[in-house]
């Protein structure tokens, strides 16, 4: 990460006025243009999410991790830590230079073990990313990473339409190995194009429309483990990796519906914990 | 099972039709304008034009503050995206750009035409020896177009920045743009992509 980067993720996690936290003898004029245009947008998007809520800055609630530099704009990993994380009732991930910011919103369940949530998103430019945790108290508290990565949002697939259409709503479970009482890991993967209504084909010069996932429910039997709010910045072809406290043998179930009117279920067989 | 995504691929793809098929990315110049799809090769030169890297561009900066010309694309709402999802498009490009976006496309409507070459010569205050410089992307055709267009208008220091915003974000700070003003008061047209 260069210095402005590292210096910006860290102001921006400092709420102090702009003018304050400008010392690197290193930044451009201007610097303070953007820095404060940084925060700005932030602030907008806040207050279009969280209305006058009040979110505070946390090193210990939740932690975001992100390649400085991502290989793939259309595909960068995102890993979202909650060391606490018997407080977290829920967590929220902005990518604020997205035209549509709003990422994700994962609300946890009883069978839930939020400790960590890995994803992958589009980045369309370079950009601060905020995770928000919400705890079960209802307060909010948010972190930052700056992130290098530009044209995620209209890269095209690399293929027709209809081919990364074929096989939509087809999942697969993958469940780490687990001891007797621990929480068990796993990973999430659907089949889905989630074009995001910014990628032009390139022959017929039209815009695929958007369709993109809206909702992911996934519980154990009665119990659910996290319910997700996706949209159009999550990439193609949704993999999450998640942990859950299994009870009993009930499988976990998958219930994923799209904006238009895709909505597919499937079932998995949690692995008997070996001890 | 899960298959990665290919600029690359598609761009060549549709390429096989206009350029060398064994040389995608050796595009030689369209007679006038590039009219097809905006995303894909470019060609090395602009005839009449300069092409700038990035520290060509700096010294040019630094010493002739050129007018800067910015034609990528306006984010558009994507139908079909849920009414309550916020859609808040920031437009982040070269400080002190001016963007008009679409303008590097071609057909252009006549009257946006007209439009583009009348803020050029108010942004050059009538100078055709000023030197401008025009960008969008990496491998969009709109920057090329519209320094071709200003070539044919007669200007003599027209440079061209391929690399665009990409390659000012490198190792530059962006600024939020908004549209010209007089560009974006322009009449709709069934033209605009």
């Amino acid at each position: 990460m260069k210095p402005f980067a590292a210096a910006l993720a860290l102001s921006l996690s400092l709420s102090v006025p702009a003018a304050a936290w400008l010392t690197g003898p290193a930044q451009a004029a201007g610097a303070s243009d953007t820095d404060a245009e940084r925060l700005a947008r932030w602030q907008e998007i806040r207050t279009s999410i969280f209305g006058d809520k009040a979110v505070a800055e946390t090193d210990s609630l939740i932690k975001v991790d992100a390649p400085a530099r991502a290989l793939d704009a259309a595909l960068v990993p995102i890993t979202l830590t909650m060391p606490e994380k018997d407080r977290i009732a829920a967590i929220h991930l902005v990518i604020d230079d997205n035209p549509s910011p709003y990422a994700a919103h994962i609300t946890f369940g009883p069978a839930a073990d939020p400790a960590e949530i890995k994803l992958r998103v589009r980045v369309n430019n370079y950009t601060n990313i905020h995770a928000v945790a919400e705890t079960k108290d209802g307060k909010l508290f948010e972190t930052t990473k700056f992130v290098k990565a530009s044209g995620g949002c209209s890269a095209p697939m690399g293929m027709s339409d209809e081919e990364a259409m074929k096989g939509m709503g087809d999942m697969r479970m993958k469940f780490a190995e687990a001891g007797a009482g621990k929480a068990t890991e796993a990973t999430l993967m659907i089949r889905h194009p989630n074009f995001s209504g910014m990628q032009m084909n390139q022959i017929t010069r039209d815009y695929t429309p958007a369709r993109y996932i809206q909702k992911v429910v996934v519980a154990q039997g009665p119990r659910n483990i996290l319910t997700l709010d996706g949209d159009i910045s999550i990439a193609s072809n949704p993999v999450i990796n998640f942990a859950f406290l299994p009870e009993g043998s009930a499988p976990v179930t998958v219930t994923a519906s799209d904006n238009q009117s895709g909505r597919w279920e499937h079932s998995f067989p949690v692995p008997s914990p070996s001890n | 099972m899960f298959p990665t995504r290919l600029l690359a691929a598609a761009a060549a793809g549709f390429l096989l039709a206009a350029a060398p098929a064994d040389s995608p990315v050796n595009v030689p110049e369209p007679e006038g304008f590039h009219t097809g799809p905006q995303q894909g090769y470019t060609p090395p030169t602009l005839t009449g034009a300069t092409v700038l890297a990035i520290d060509g561009l700096d010294r040019l900066v630094a010493d002739s503050a050129p007018v800067l010309i910015d034609v990528a694309m306006a984010d558009r709402r994507p139908a079909g995206m849920a009414a309550d999802k916020p859609w808040l498009p920031a437009h982040r490009s070269i400080p002190h750009a001016v963007w008009m976006p679409g303008a590097g496309a071609a057909p252009l409507d006549p009257a946006h035409e007209a439009l583009f070459l009348r803020r050029v010569a108010e942004l050059t205050g009538g100078d055709k020896a000023k030197p401008i410089v025009t960008f969008c992307h990496p491998d969009c055709w709109g920057s090329w177009n519209a320094g071709k267009r200003l070539v044919q208008a007669g200007y003599t220091r027209v440079h061209w920045f391929p690399t665009g915003i990409e390659g000012w974000q490198e190792s530059h700070e962006t600024a939020v743009l908004k549209q010209d003003a007089a560009w974006a008061a322009r009449p709709a047209s069934e033209a605009q992509r």
